[in-house]
């Protein structure tokens, strides 16, 4: 005998981010789920926003790896609140780890919570955490035609922060062939040009995350 | 992989609500070719993960529907494979999407629960 089901087979995720978007608002917690290939620059992106957040509104990281405590140990030396997700060999983040990392989370008040994925341009693309907002990092040297390679997370996001454009100079890279490319997956989102070692493009950054939260 | 935990999660739980007995022979999934999951990533975590649990007996069957692409400056409508950002067929960036991104458990087939298992439950009524 069949049994039509006729069911996303994400459902479990997709009603359990449903759960978290829902505790996220009751909670004020601004939840940003930041998304990028293997050292696109995340987390010193994370950190120069930081700097730049400080004393304007409450900060905490999720942050997700496959191992180590790499980068939770960075967001501990700045004194961010930090839990870290070790996935154990899985290639993304979903929503069950995230329900699971916010009861490890010690916050209260107004707070612009970060989510730092698994560096991933595929796999992250089909997963949401129950995030206000989904950004994506795309650094200089990675090259211009990542859009066009895996469109998918590109499309999902709100906004595409091009990092590490002091290194320009050195690159063949395109910012208008990136900007064109964005506008047609995705003509809604925002895009910026940032250097986070550097502070090129990072207030601008920081005043539209607390624009995007305020409305 | 988390996927197919989540299919196999899924027909447990379909099977109980139907409350169904037999062996899973068949599963029919409809994988949308923009949904960005990969079919054969899909088979090789099934046949990792499958074996010794109920869909451990199961055929998967995978339909890859294309997503439909209407141009809304030339009118021209086409079947994508891919994400496109363009109309093929003039070029145009205004265009509208639809369909390419399911991801569904369609159906399960079951196969009835046959007489040798009523025997091994009551070896007396033999």
């Amino acid at each position: 005998m069949k049994i039509v089901a006729a069911k996303s087979i994400l459902k479990a995720n997709d009603q359990l981010a449903a759960e978290n978007r829902a505790r996220f608002e009751l909670e004020r917690i601004f939840a940003v789920n930041l998304v990028g290939s293997p050292g696109c620059g995340k987390t010193t992106l994370l950190e120069g926003l930081f700097r730049q957040l400080g004393n304007r509104i409450g900060t905490a990281v999720i942050e997700g790896d496959i191992a180590g405590q790499v980068d939770a140990e960075r967001m501990e030396k700045i004194g961010v609140p930090v839990v870290q997700i070790n996935t154990d060999g899985m290639c993304h983040l979903d929503a069950t780890m995230i329900a699971a990392a916010c009861d490890g989370l010690n916050v209260s008040g107004d707070v612009m919570l970060f989510i730092e994925n698994v560096g991933n341009l595929v796999c992250t693309a089909g997963f949401d955490l129950g995030e206000q907002l989904r950004v994506i990092a795309l650094s200089v040297p990675e090259g211009d035609d990542k859009l066009v390679k895996y469109p998918v997370i590109f499309q999902r996001s709100h906004a595409l922060i091009i990092t590490k454009i002091d290194m320009l100079r050195h690159s063949n890279f395109s910012v208008a062939r990136v900007r064109e490319d964005m506008r047609r997956l995705a003509p809604n989102a925002a895009v910026f040009e940032v250097s986070a070692l550097h502070g090129t493009g990072m207030p601008e950054l920081a005043d539209w995350l607390l624009a995007r939260r305020s409305s | 992989m988390s996927i197919v935990q989540a299919l196999i999660e899924q027909v447990e739980a379909e099977v109980e609500q139907a409350a169904q007995h037999g062996r899973v022979s068949r599963l029919d999934l409809v994988i949308g070719r923009l949904s960005g999951v990969h079919v054969d990533s899909i088979r090789f975590a099934f046949e990792l993960l499958a074996p010794g649990t109920i869909a451990g007996t199961a055929e998967l069957h995978i339909v890859e529907p294309r997503a439909t692409l209407t141009c809304l400056e030339c009118q021209a409508q086409c079947e994508m494979d891919d994400l496109q950002v363009q109309c093929p067929m003039c070029g145009s960036g205004q265009i509208t999407i639809q369909g390419g991104n399911e991801v569904l458990l369609q159906s399960i087939e079951l196969e009835d629960a046959d007489e040798d298992c009523c025997r091994e439950e009551h070896p007396e009524g033999q």
